[in-house]
């Protein structure tokens, strides 16, 4: 049961039929006092039990506290009832507000906390990803320089071997010039010159070359 | 004759009581501080005095409602009493105890009011017997009309003749219901007596201490004086009283399940659980 229902507002019609029924309670009291009505009943208790009641007083007490509860409870308890209650309702909502906001910052703060894991999570990956991907440059770029610099070596050593040929071809003719010269000279005689040639060429192609 | 006596005298002598009475009183309070049994018109002088002064601290204490926290004395005075009372209410009766409070908290102020103005004037219409009897004549009648409400009028007369019995305890049945209606008619005498004892019997007490003083040759010192600090707790433990049985009278004759459930988990919390 709420507190709204369960202290109900009085209505101006019980207000009026009380002070009107405390009025005649007090109006009936004084009646009964000032005429004396309930005197020897009166004696009579008090020489019974030794406690002097007045029913004039005791009915105008009546009167004025039923009157007096509706009156106290319309002007002013009602008021301030519903004022406490209202206040109570405003305090409730208030913290109820507060409740609800601090549940959206935490959850707010939860996100927040979260995407800055996931953008943690995505700035180390990334950085990872670079770093592999210029670990794997460096591969490729050192297997290039790598295979470049064979390749250079591999035609180096053919230049070489090229020019090493050439160079043993030219010695080769210069001493079969010289070879020719000199047995010219020795022999004195017309040689047939080709057939000397193919001679001197075939004994230099017996010869092991030294390098 | 000093003012006080004089009004005390104006109280008493309004009309003629029982036996002429007034005049002896009157007479009486010329000696004494104490006042006598107010007449009629003094006890509705009284009982004008006692709500006036009720009605101007409610006046006073509504004037500060219209602001969210309260700040003026009367209204913060008065919350807190409503808080007591409603603690009080739904402690002992139930949830459904707090329509009650109007009721108990005007109980509660009369009791207070008339208890405090019974220290400042030596006269006040709970220390007359014929007054508390009334209020205890609305407390109790109250109690009975909210039992027919709740149990109806049949009901509420067998909750009386305590527990179904067999046919051949007719006459138990009969001897407790007679035992528990002299039981409810005695809540009127325990309710008015219990405070017209302590107020009047207060009076009485400070009369007959401030007489020591001139049997011990020091008239200008009244002891009854001393008194003050416990009459000032009496005024308020007599309305705390007064309302704590009007509330476990209300709760014995209201009783709820739901309330018998919320008592047990007061129980269960260490908490004082409503009287059933």
């Amino acid at each position: 049961m709420s507190q709204e229902t369960a202290i109900k507002k009085t209505g101006s019609g019980a207000l009026v039929g009380s002070v009107l029924l405390g009025a005649a309670f007090i109006a009936i009291g004084w009646f009964i006092t000032a005429n004396g009505v309930t005197t020897n009943t009166e004696h009579s208790i008090q020489e019974a039990v030794g406690i002097h009641i007045e029913f004039g007083k005791l009915l105008g007490t009546i009167g004025i506290f039923v009157a007096m509860f509706k009156v106290a409870d319309v002007f002013f308890l009602t008021p301030l009832f519903e004022a406490i209650h209202g206040r109570t309702s405003e305090l409730e909502n208030t913290f109820s507000e507060a409740e609800n906001l601090r549940a959206e910052m935490t959850q707010l703060k939860a996100d927040y906390e979260k995407r800055i894991t996931e953008t943690e999570n995505s700035a180390r990956e990334q950085i990872q990803a670079q770093i592999k991907e210029a670990q794997d440059l460096k591969k490729e770029l050192m297997a290039d320089a790598q295979r470049k610099a064979e390749e250079y070596k591999t035609q180096a050593m053919s230049e070489i071997d090229t020019e090493k040929r050439k160079t043993l071809t030219d010695l080769r003719l210069h001493v079969t010039t010289l070879s020719l010269q000199a047995t010219e000279k020795l022999l004195s005689e017309n040689v047939d010159n080709d057939r000397n040639r193919k001679i001197i060429d075939d004994f230099l192609a017996t010869v092991e070359v030294k390098n | 004759m000093d003012l006080l006596t004089r009004f005390n005298m104006l109280l008493a002598s309004g009309t003629e009581t029982v036996g002429g009475e007034a005049a002896e009183h009157g007479a009486e309070a010329a000696h004494h501080v104490v006042a006598p049994l107010p007449s009629f018109y003094g006890l509705m002088v009284l009982i004008a005095i006692v709500f006036l002064v009720m009605i101007g601290f409610l006046a006073s204490a509504k004037g500060g409602l219209n602001k969210k926290f309260f700040t003026k004395t009367t209204t913060k005075l008065l919350e807190q009493l409503f808080v007591f009372i409603e603690g009080l209410a739904v402690g002992i009766i139930g949830a459904h105890g707090r329509k009650y409070i109007p009721m108990m908290m005007v109980f509660w102020l009369t009791i207070f009011i008339g208890n405090l103005v019974a220290l400042l004037i030596h006269a006040s219409p709970t220390s007359d017997l014929s007054f508390n009897l009334g209020m205890a004549l609305i407390a109790v009648g109250y109690v009975q009309f909210e039992g027919m409400k709740a149990n109806g009028v049949v009901g509420h007369f067998r909750h009386f003749a305590g527990p179904k019995l067999p046919l051949a305890m007719i006459p138990i049945t009969l001897m407790i219901f007679i035992i528990e209606i002299i039981s409810e008619t005695m809540k009127n005498v325990s309710l008015s007596l219990r405070l017209y004892g302590n107020i009047y019997g207060g009076g009485e007490a400070v009369k007959a201490m401030n007489n020591l003083g001139a049997q011990y040759g020091v008239p200008w010192l009244n002891f009854g004086d001393f008194l003050f600090p416990i009459k000032l707790l009496t005024c308020v433990v007599q309305a705390l009283i007064f309302c704590l049985l009007f509330a476990v009278y209300l709760s014995l004759v209201t009783h709820h399940e739901e309330d018998h459930e919320e008592g047990h988990d007061h129980s269960a919390h260490g908490e004082t659980a409503p009287a059933h």
